[in-house]
């Protein structure tokens, strides 16, 4: 009777612990299975197990008031169906469920095996050892019964110690994928050019990536966000092609190095800068690393090559000026900052896009675009001098500009029934949410509804500039809704300051609130700007 | 009963009316007889690889490409007469060429049946193919297809032919990207192309992708840039203001037959791909069904008699002059201020095989007759082009 009770309990217990491990995992895959950034996220969000741990103590305390024989059996019934009911019926699927779900990769997979394999043998010890001994004073369920609340909260510490058991394996995987990428570049040996910036570098990727394809010829790129060496080294090995004759890498700075590693793998003949600015300032420390760390674009081009800075963004500029090419340009849209090689101006916005002139080599181009927002047609400008500098003809690039699409959740103007979204929902910034805010304030509308969770990582700055956002937000929002409560008290802050009227503040716990809150009150001709998407990571509470 | 004719059906493909392919394929295996023929059907997944099972059949499978392709048998069809249908293919390219001396890794196909719109499947590559595997295929041949696909030149060849065509340029990407103010400068020193809109339009592409109706000069570049998105060269027509359309199909069964005309509804002033293919289908009013989900007046009683016996007329000509094969559809246009008719264009293989005119048509066909009768022309065919004699001896070499 003593082994069935601890068996039916284990068993509960087990799958309890595959779903959680399951629920963990899909976090530690999005801190990219970084054991310090899984650490810092599990204490910043104290995302430990309560509801596991609560029904593990309610039984441990009933198996000592309990012995054995029915009781205990019926006790361990209980067990088992509560761990169901809180996994099964509590929460959701996290491989199905969630803004970012659980993706079952085959690294993700190992990993998740891996842990339940050492949580199964933590859980056999105590059975193997009640099946041959057992405590004067107890039985082997009330043993068990106790560990089992130490058991549920050993997920996420499983899951680092399967990941750094299967690193070596792992590492032996990429560093060969690395090579065969490496190979594959070496036979199409393209043009590589290489983008990197504060923000703005994945809007400028797809627009230099489209421009060329249809100006100089095929032109490969990682779509999305794609920026890390494991990332590019998986696209190009499924998706480069000998036909590509460019190449345009977004190259991420998560430290300093990670663009010189880049640069190593995919060396640059061109590179393109967008901006230096204070975003993940508090990976850096200083907005001087943030400079270090982007220059090692424009230190690993060649002397003989192409590098395209920003000429708005202080930081790029001065990179122009320390790491000087043979070609070496400045785009931007103001030229009170000095000289510009490439300039828009005329800059118009409606809900068809944007329009506006540009000025190169003594020349002046008409263009229009269906991308709305002045980083945005930064971007492009950035695009369209780089693929000139190239050998583009001027005029067909600008005509070009008019057919590239809007990358996902970037200023992407949508309607349904009615109503307009802009839709900013990647990784706000504040020159990225102040333009947002300038397009919110310019298109045609009954009535404008700001609904942002703020931004982030912008470190010891991060409630300042929310607040001061806020206050831009005041004057050109009718209603503010904000989400979440990451950087409330910084938007209320700076929503009071402007004296906005409470009553057309709109505060909720989560997105979902957000949208129901439209759902409700939302009309036609309202135009709603949607700045920032916080991701699981930051937005909400966790609790399990 | 009479052995059953193998027939594989062919649809997807490399283009951009990949989608549309699948419907119309769906619609036709749904149509075919089951006593008569043993349908095969291949599936060319967007990336070019052919794939074959039952699966296929299902519409709800194709939500899950490309993940889902792994489920079925990868097959090809090999240039190489002889074989007698399609090979399996194994995992790699050794065990796929030992295959072909296994009649195991064969499936036996008597003839296919290509069901594709536009690039790959309706200008004559796939038909390329089979000619070169010496295999019987439904519809046009290679040069049929090819001329047909290609709109300026398709149009250039029945000018000759005294049918009317509305006036059109042909302009190549590298001459565009190269200079394309140059080239702007040029269209619009054309005899009647200083005139604004216009009309700029993919060469070789159908389902109106592409297409873009400019109404300044300074929208020319971005229209003609939008084109080379697609296509290599660019078709520039001028934009009838009051426009009309009328399309026919004809078929080739006993010498040419044409069906009832139809006019198309469209609320834009040219037909865009959403209108002619989802504006009827999305979630709301259940799956597209392609072509025949199309708004349509099917012959119009109050049409002028004289204009829909020149369009039949037209049609027929310009269907045997192409040497077109199987079912086909002409669009033509008139131009409601002058009353003047003109071509547009002809498609080889139209949606939905144009089976939604062929039932209204006197005398009636129903769509798995239009089917065998294509079947039955191109066995013909085939029999005529094997009659041929290609053999005569080494003499050259000797």
């Amino acid at each position: 009777m003593n082994k069935v009770t601890v068996f039916l309990y284990a068993a509960g217990l087990l799958y309890f612990g595959w779903r959680r491990l399951l629920s963990y995992l899909r976090f530690f895959q999005q801190e990219e299975y970084s054991k310090p950034r899984f650490v810092e996220w599990l204490k910043a969000k104290r995302a430990y197990d309560r509801r596991g741990t609560a029904l593990a103590v309610g039984i441990a305390i009933l198996a000592y008031t309990t012995h054995g024989g029915w009781g205990e059996l019926l006790l361990a019934l209980t067990g088992t169906l509560g761990f169901l009911w809180i996994v099964r019926w509590t929460e959701e699927d996290p491989r199905t469920s969630g803004k970012i779900k659980l993706n079952m990769t085959i690294r993700a997979t190992k990993i998740a095996y891996v842990a339940f394999g050492l949580l199964a043998l933590l859980v056999s010890v105590p059975i193997g050892m009640s099946c041959f001994s057992c405590c004067a004073n107890s039985t082997p369920f009330d043993t068990f019964a106790f560990l089992s609340v130490i058991f549920v909260q050993t997920p996420p510490a499983l899951l680092m110690v399967a990941n750094s058991l299967l690193w070596p394996a792992e590492k032996a995987l990429q560093d060969n994928y690395y090579r065969d990428a490496q190979r594959i570049l070496r036979e199409t040996h393209p043009l590589i050019i290489g983008i990197t910036g504060s923000y703005g570098k994945t809007g400028a990727k797809a627009a230099l990536g489209d421009i060329l394809t249809q100006c100089l010829g095929p032109t490969f790129w990682p779509k999305k966000s794609i920026n890390t060496v494991m990332g590019i080294t998986r696209t190009i090995r499924e998706t480069l092609k000998p036909y590509h004759r460019y190449a345009v890498i977004e190259m991420g700075a998560y430290n300093i190095g990670s663009i010189k590693r880049l640069c190593d793998f995919t060396p640059p003949q061109a590179a393109l800068v967008t901006a230096v600015g204070i975003m993940h300032l508090e990976r850096f420390g200083s907005p001087e690393n943030v400079y270090n760390a982007k220059s090692e674009i424009a230190q690993a081009l060649p002397a003989d090559g192409l590098l395209v800075c920003n000429g708005d963004s202080p930081g790029a500029r001065r990179m122009a000026h320390e790491h000087k090419r043979q070609t070496t340009l400045l785009y931007g849209l103001d030229s009170t900052a000095g000289n510009l090689d490439c300039r828009a101006d005329n800059l118009i916005f409606d809900d068809k896009g944007s329009s506006f002139t540009i000025h190169w080599q003594g020349s002046t181009y008409q263009a229009r675009t269906p991308l709305l927002g002045r980083p945005a047609v930064s971007n492009i400008l950035g695009a369209f001098t780089m693929a000139c500098a190239l050998g583009a003809n001027p005029a067909y690039a600008a005509a070009c500009l008019a057919n590239l699409e809007p990358v996902d959740n970037r200023l992407v103007l949508e309607r349904r029934s009615g109503v307009s979204y802009l839709r900013d929902a990647y990784n706000s910034n504040p020159i990225g949410f102040t333009a947002a805010l300038e397009v919110l304030k310019t298109l045609k509308a009954q009535r404008r509804i700001l609904m942002t969770p703020g931004m982030i990582e912008l470190g010891d700055q991060q409630a300042a500039e929310n607040r001061r956002l806020a206050t831009l937000a005041a004057g050109a929002a009718d209603i503010v809704i904000v989400v979440g409560h990451v950087n409330r008290d910084a938007i209320l802050g700076g929503l009071s300051d402007a004296k906005f009227p409470p009553e057309k503040i709109v505060t909720v716990n989560s997105r979902e609130d957000a949208f129901n809150w439209l759902k409700a009150q939302g009309c036609a001709g309202d135009l709603v700007l949607i700045e920032n998407d916080l991701g699981d990571l930051h937005e909400g509470d966790v609790r399990f | 009963m009479a052995k059953r004719l193998r027939i594989a059906v062919l649809f997807g493909g490399r283009s951009v009316e990949h989608e549309i392919s699948v419907i119309s394929a769906l619609q036709l295996m749904l149509a075919i007889d089951p006593d008569k023929y043993e349908v095969t059907p291949v599936y060319i997944a967007p990336n070019g690889q052919w794939y074959t099972g039952p699966e296929l059949l299902e519409r709800a499978f194709y939500r899950g490409v490309p993940g889902c392709l792994s489920t079925l048998q990868e097959v090809t069809l090999l240039p190489k007469p002889g074989i007698g249908g399609l090979m399996k293919l194994g995992g790699s390219l050794a065990s796929a060429t030992r295959a072909i001396t296994h009649d195991s890794s064969i499936i036996p196909i008597d003839i296919f049946l290509p069901v594709f719109h536009g690039q790959y499947g309706e200008d004559g590559c796939i038909q390329g193919l089979f000619e070169l595997a010496n295999v019987p295929y439904t519809g046009s041949n290679v040069p049929s297809s090819a001329i047909t696909m290609n709109k300026y030149l398709c149009k250039m060849f029945l000018k000759v032919h005294d049918i009317p065509v509305l006036p059109a340029l042909s302009i190549a990407r590298k001459d565009a990207s190269h200079d394309i103010a140059a080239v702007t400068s040029w269209i619009t020193s054309q005899e009647g192309f200083a005139q604004f809109p216009l009309f700029v339009k993919p060469c070789n592409l159908g389902s109106s992708i592409g297409v873009t109706r400019v109404t300044t000069r300074e929208e020319l570049p971005s229209a003609l840039a939008k084109v080379f998105k697609f296509d290599t060269v660019a078709l520039i027509e001028p934009c009838v203001s009051e426009i009309m359309e009328i399309n026919v199909s004809i078929r080739d069964h006993n010498g040419a037959q044409a069906s009832v005309v139809e006019i198309p509804v469209s609320q834009s002033g040219v037909l865009s791909y959403e209108e002619k293919y989802l504006r009827d289908g999305g979630k709301k009013n259940g799956p597209s069904q392609g072509m025949a989900s199309l708004t349509r007046v099917i012959d119009p009683p109050d049409l002028d008699h004289h204009l829909r016996d020149q369009v039949i007329a037209y049609g027929k000509k310009a269907f045997s002059l192409l040497g077109c094969s199987g079912v086909a559809r002409l669009d033509f246009i008139v131009d409601l201020a002058s009353g003047k008719l003109y071509f547009n264009e002809l498609n080889a293989f139209p949606g939905s095989c144009s089976f939604y005119l062929w039932v209204r048509s006197q005398p009636r066909v129903l769509y798995t007759q239009l089917i065998d009768e294509m079947i039955e022309t191109a066995l013909n065919t085939f029999a005529v082009n094997s009659s041929l004699s290609r053999d005569i001896g080494l003499q050259a070499l000797k």
